[in-house]
């Protein structure tokens, strides 16, 4: 009992005078506070509170809350592709979240009656986007960089990741894109599963 | 047939202008750390121009030569990385993968070129001056290790576009940011595994040597020794 | 201070944004409509101009579709659009070739500068002290107009005067026509980084005052007198790609290169010989070999203009027989007579002559000196040597001599009587002699405008700020001056849509000059500037390029595609005009201001790698940028050799006064041994008081304690004729780059 008290009490004066040596060291708190002036800002946190960074690690995500009722039911009903809207696909790594002038094409001239749409064309006449919230991609931690352009080309369904969107009124995260997902398609498909072909 | 990236630095071309490193930081994000971080010995240029003095004043000479991650074959940094975040990718680079990094800066304390770079602070930028950030590469975060990747972006990025158009890479592609801006064609890159690219071709020059090659680390990376001219030796 | 609240004290005010792509919820900041047609993820590739020096190189910039924030009908949101990224040559380019320098590369962060002005600013407390108010674009410019109208109408149109960096290209024509027009004297130009000693040289020589050319891939054997040519002189990246081709692109033939300076330079430390003649003596150096190729005639005797300005020549230099140019210089003659000889035996050779040695008051006589050793290398205008490029066969022929010159007519008192000001693209506060007062004589003018896209030393006194919009924002042109063997009219439209309210310096102009009306506006009759480019350009379609010459509206696309026009490979070159004879010169000894006894070393300011003359300082690339020879970063060094440092009892890392007569400054000392005993050498380009938050309050400037002496008939500063003493006075820190965190540059061999 003794002996642990004494290792305990030597932890704790060792890390108090360890944290003393380093916060009287007036860079550290200096960095803090002062900023010399005219260099770049250093120090900021990865994220802005713990939470946040709890959040990330866990991949937490609140859902998205989007600007206008949009339905990818009833587009993908009525014959539209994903790529009439989601241009970048097939040339680029992003597929892209189109802007408003992609929904003007059709909407200045098909359902201008609907609610919604009286939403969509206020917004556009008066010079705006709209601020779609991404539902889909990674976090920054993770340093992925997905191309889609190649998997369209080697085939891959839109559905294959982003799910069933024909049944979706509000997109949602309906396939867990975790890297054992990706793993298990590559491995199956005998296409590199180097890490370097994905995280750089 | 699979890739072999390697490098040929010509120190006869090289005229010590650091066109590279400008254009590696333009290319790559790498965080401008300030004057007291620099001051610190934490400045991070992945490719870097070293001077080296021969001589006094007058009989005084310098020698440039451009140091940047020799993408051993044998690399001391892989073996020492508890987390196999640095680790040799199949096409022969010496790949560091951001997200598996825990900052243990071990690979630093191995390599013998000190071509390896420590975040130790969340880079920012005044903005608007993180619109200049390439999309196509990663932001790294405080606590992660990072050095030259031969421009890995612009290879998958190459290699992508081949394979979609259903044809090889050419002469010439792809290209990193500091062989493409060298005004003096100093730096070549290439392909080891064609005999017959430019930089296969140099590095058999009789020029040719290694960086600390007597460490063993095999570097992918060929110096060609500047040339002396006949009736100037001083 | 508690984790938590420091924490959240942290959290991005707005004022920085540490990783790009964070997953946040819906900005409070509304999204514009796109204004571009842009697909997500696809780059394209622009043309653009490079304007960070005199060479004039061409760009190819990357452009990626990404989120910004804009000011759209008065309110604050992001739109998407696309966003310039990366720049790289040109490959077409005949001046660069595809290639790019470290500057050039960092030329994307004037786009995105946090300092850059973002709109219109009007003066808002007393002059120079950097108050200012944002206004609109109507009220700006009505005041100029207003201004302008009303020094027109007093019948008083000379009181307007143009203080500009180099003018060329249609922005240049377009300037002239307006001061013509206006009735206004000629801009005055103010570029320090310009040869005016070589380009009078060149003039009285070969009839051309133009800055040369070098066919360096060709040449054997290669003399450079000062000139950092491989660094920042003249048409850097032109000159090192011919550089590398003469070492290594002629399979078992190779050039070899000899550089004349008293600092080891970037270029110096490249060369096979080095050579440290005494300061001043370049030109007597030049004309010791020569004597010796004259008198053992290992060149076919030449006798033109260029040698006809030579005292002595036609007598076989007597004066220069290498036992007088050893006693001048210090050089061995026998070392000159070897350098004779070899050269001559490497046709085709060729020597260069720019820096240092034309800043001395003997300047003219050495430039000359050089372009007579040329003459007999012959070397002018062959193969492997020298030429100047062809000019464009435009309507508007460029006649730089035109314009006027800002250190004339400061010195000259003809600022007095001014009224109005307009300053655009210079720095002469800050990149001119403390002891020339510019400062106060700008100061005295009641009314100044500023075109700047930054606040800097000069742009500070004005009372209107127009900010520009950014090079990559603006329909560019040039005229390059060298470093191509065919004519060349770099031209590009914007890369990017303008980020700020910024307005293009040319288009402000025609505002202008349509509200004032009358002879200005019939003078420039065009909308936009960009109708103006496209105008001049007409004459270049069927002047060669392109063959067969395409309709006009395929040749303005085409040539916007491939940013510009450049002319046919001339098939062979000129003779070059004789000039009317003048009297020859012979050697005087440089005059250095200050007493040897009491200011014992010369003081060599030279152009630096990262900032030039300090026009690119407020680049956070170029201030973390380790000097190629030093590895300083963000600061400055007094360069000092060390056995000079020794005896004055100074180590590494001191803080050392510079003083000369006119003038102090304080800064670390380097000790390095490339540097003469007597010489002590610092970097241009730190040192500003205002100029970003990257640049300020940082360095020592060179500049402000030079001696106002000039280059003999010239005009010209001789900026390397100041004499120093140097001492400690306390202890500082150089950021260096090299090796560990204790380890010093390198070791004296001797002690």
């Amino acid at each position: 009992m003794r002996s642990i008290i004494t290792d305990l009490s030597l932890v704790v004066m060792a890390s108090v005078a360890v944290s003393s040596f380093f916060l009287n060291r007036a860079s550290l708190a200096g960095s803090f506070r002062k900023r010399i002036a005219g260099t770049p800002q250093v120090f900021t946190p990865a994220h802005p509170t713990v939470l946040d960074s709890a959040r990330e690690f866990l991949g937490w995500r609140d859902n998205a809350v989007q600007p206008l009722a949009f339905t990818h039911k009833r587009h993908v009903e009525n014959q539209i592709t994903c790529t009439a809207c989601h241009e970048g696909v097939q040339q680029s790594a992003i597929a892209g979240i189109p802007n408003i002038k992609v929904c003007m094409r059709c909407h200045a001239l098909f359902a201008k009656d609907r609610p919604e749409i009286k939403k969509l064309t206020a917004i556009f006449n008066s010079g705006l986007d709209l601020p779609w919230q991404r539902v889909y991609g990674f976090s920054p931690s993770a340093h992925v960089k997905f191309n889609h352009a190649p998997h369209i080309h080697a085939g891959v369904d839109c559905s294959t990741c982003h799910g069933d969107v024909s049944v979706m009124t509000v997109a949602v995260r309906a396939v867990n894109l975790n890297m054992g997902f990706c793993l298990r398609c590559h491995r199956a498909k005998q296409v590199s599963t180097d890490c370097i072909t994905c995280h750089f | 047939m699979s890739h072999r990236w390697g490098m040929v630095v010509d120190l006869d071309r090289c005229t010590g202008c650091e066109a590279c490193v400008v254009a590696c930081h333009a290319e790559n994000n790498i965080p401008t750390v300030g004057e007291e971080q620099a001051l610190k010995g934490r400045a991070i240029h992945w490719i870097r121009v070293e001077r080296y003095y021969e001589g006094e004043f007058p009989e005084v000479r310098v020698k440039f030569q451009p140091v940047l991650c020799q993408q051993c074959d044998n690399a001391p940094c892989e073996p020492v990385c508890p987390t196999y975040a640095s680790y040799h990718t199949e096409e022969g680079l010496n790949g560091q993968v951001y997200n598996r990094c825990l900052g243990t800066r071990y690979c630093a304390n191995a390599c013998p070129y000190t071509v390896r770079f420590f975040n130790f602070f969340n880079p920012a930028w005044d903005k608007p001056l993180h619109l200049q950030l390439n999309p196509e590469v990663s932001v790294r975060q405080v606590g992660i290790m990072e050095k030259c990747t031969f421009c890995v972006q612009r290879i998958k990025s190459a290699e992508v576009h081949a394979k979609m158009e259903k044809r090889d890479l050419r002469e010439g592609e792809p290209t990193p940011a500091c062989v493409q801006s060298c005004p003096p064609k100093a730096l070549v890159f290439g392909d080891l595994n064609d005999p017959e690219s430019e930089v296969s071709r140099m590095t058999r020059s009789r020029r040719g040597a290694k960086l600390l090659g007597e460490l063993g680390t095999q570097p992918k990376v060929t110096y060609l020794q500047r040339e002396d001219w006949n009736a100037k030796n001083i | 201070m508690e984790r938590r609240d420091f924490l959240k004290a942290t959290v991005l005010t707005g004022a920085t944004s540490a990783l790009s792509g964070c997953e946040k919820p819906a900005q409070k900041l509304v999204r514009f409509i796109p204004e571009e047609d842009l697909v997500p993820g696809v780059a394209t590739w622009k043309p653009s101009v490079c304007t960070l020096c005199s060479a004039g190189c061409g760009l190819m910039v990357r452009i990626l579709p990404g989120e910004a924030e804009v000011v759209r009908g008065g309110k604050l949101g992001t739109i998407q659009m696309g966003l310039a990224k990366k720049l790289e040559g040109n490959p077409n380019h005949p001046v660069n070739r595809g290639r790019l320098c470290a500057r050039g590369q960092a030329g994307l962060q004037i786009t995105y500068h946090p300092d850059r002005v973002n709109g219109p600013l009007r003066r808002s407390g007393p002059r120079g002290s950097g108050n200012f108010l944002a206004t609109t674009w109507e009220e700006a410019l009505s005041e100029v107009v207003s201004k302008l109208g009303e020094i027109r109408s007093k019948n008083r149109p000379r009181s307007l005067r143009v203080l500009s960096g180099r003018l060329r290209g249609q922005h240049g024509e377009l300037v002239r026509k307006f001061l013509k027009a206006f009735g206004a004297p000629p801009a005055m130009v103010f570029d320090p980084l310009d040869e005016p000693v070589l380009r009078q040289a060149n003039l009285l020589s070969f009839g051309q005052a133009s800055i040369p050319s070098f066919d360096l891939a060709r040449t054997n054997y290669l003399i450079c007198f000062g000139a950092d040519f491989l660094g920042t002189w003249n048409s850097p990246v032109a000159q090192s790609a011919g550089y590398g081709e003469m070492r290594q692109g002629r399979p078992g033939s190779r050039g070899g290169f000899v550089q004349v300076e008293q600092r080891m330079s970037q270029t110096g430390g490249n060369a096979d010989e080095w050579i440290a003649a005494r300061p001043g003596t370049e030109g007597v150096l030049a004309l010791g070999m020569a004597h010796v190729m004259l008198k053992e005639q290992l060149r076919p005797h030449v006798q033109d203009n260029a040698t006809r300005l030579i005292a002595g020549w036609s007598e076989g230099l007597p004066d220069y027989a290498p036992s007088p140019v050893e006693e001048k210089t210090g050089i061995p003659g026998k070392r000159i007579e070897r350098l004779a000889r070899e050269i001559t035996a490497h046709v085709p050779a060729v020597a260069m002559i720019g820096g240092l040695p034309l800043a001395h008051t003997n300047g003219l006589f050495s430039a000359l000196a050089v372009n007579a050793l040329n003459t007999l290398l012959g070397s002018v205008g062959t193969p492997g040597g020298m030429f100047f490029a062809p000019r464009p066969p435009m309507q508007e022929a460029e006649d730089l001599t035109e314009d006027g010159n800002f250190v004339r007519d400061l010195l000259g008192a003809k600022l007095d009587g001014t009224d109005v000001l307009l300053l655009h693209n210079s720095n002469p506060v800050f990149a001119t002699p403390a002891a020339w007062k510019v400062r106060n004589s700008l100061a005295q003018i009641p009314f100044i405008v500023s075109f700047g896209s930054f606040v800097d030393e000069t742009s500070e006194l004005a009372d209107l700020i127009l900010p520009d919009h950014s090079p990559l924002e603006s329909w560019l042109d040039d005229v390059p001056e060298s470093g191509t063997n065919r004519a060349v009219v770099s031209l590009a439209p914007p890369a990017m849509q303008p980020l700020h309210n910024t307005l293009a310096m040319p288009d402000a102009l025609l505002t202008i000059a349509h509200q004032l009306g009358g002879d200005l506006g019939k003078a420039l009759p065009w909308e936009s500037f960009q109708d103006m480019l496209q105008d001049s350009m007409a004459p270049l379609r069927t002047a060669g390029g392109m063959h067969p010459p395409p309709s006009p509206e395929a040749f303005w696309t085409q040539v916007q595609e491939q940013g510009g026009w450049w002319g046919d490979e001339p098939k062979q070159s000129g003779r070059l005009a004789s000039p009317h004879g003048r009297a020859a010169v012979k050697f005087t000894e440089p005059q250095f201001d200050g007493e040897e006894s009491s200011f014992p070393l010369h003081f060599q300011p030279y152009v630096s790698q990262a900032f030039l003359d300090g026009s690119l300082a407020h680049l956070p690339w170029m201030q973390e940028l380790p000097d190629s020879l030093s590895t300083i970063m963000w600061g400055t060094g007094v360069e000092i050799n060390p056995k000079t440092a020794q005896r004055l009892g100074i180590e590494q890392d001191d803080l050392v006064e510079v003083r000369s007569q006119h003038g102090r400054l304080m800064a670390p000392a380097l000790l390095s041994p490339g540097i003469a005993f007597d010489v002590v050498a610092m970097a241009m380009g730190q040192g500003h008081d205002n100029f970003s938050r990257y640049a300020s309050g940082r360095g020592a400037n060179p500049v402000t304690i030079l001696a106002p002496v000039q280059v003999a008939e010239t005009g010209s500063l001789a900026w390397a004729a100041t004499r120093v003493r140097v001492s400690k006075v306390g202890k500082a820190r150089l950021a260096l780059f090299s090796g560990g965190l204790f380890e010093r540059p390198f070791e004296l061999q001797s002690r």
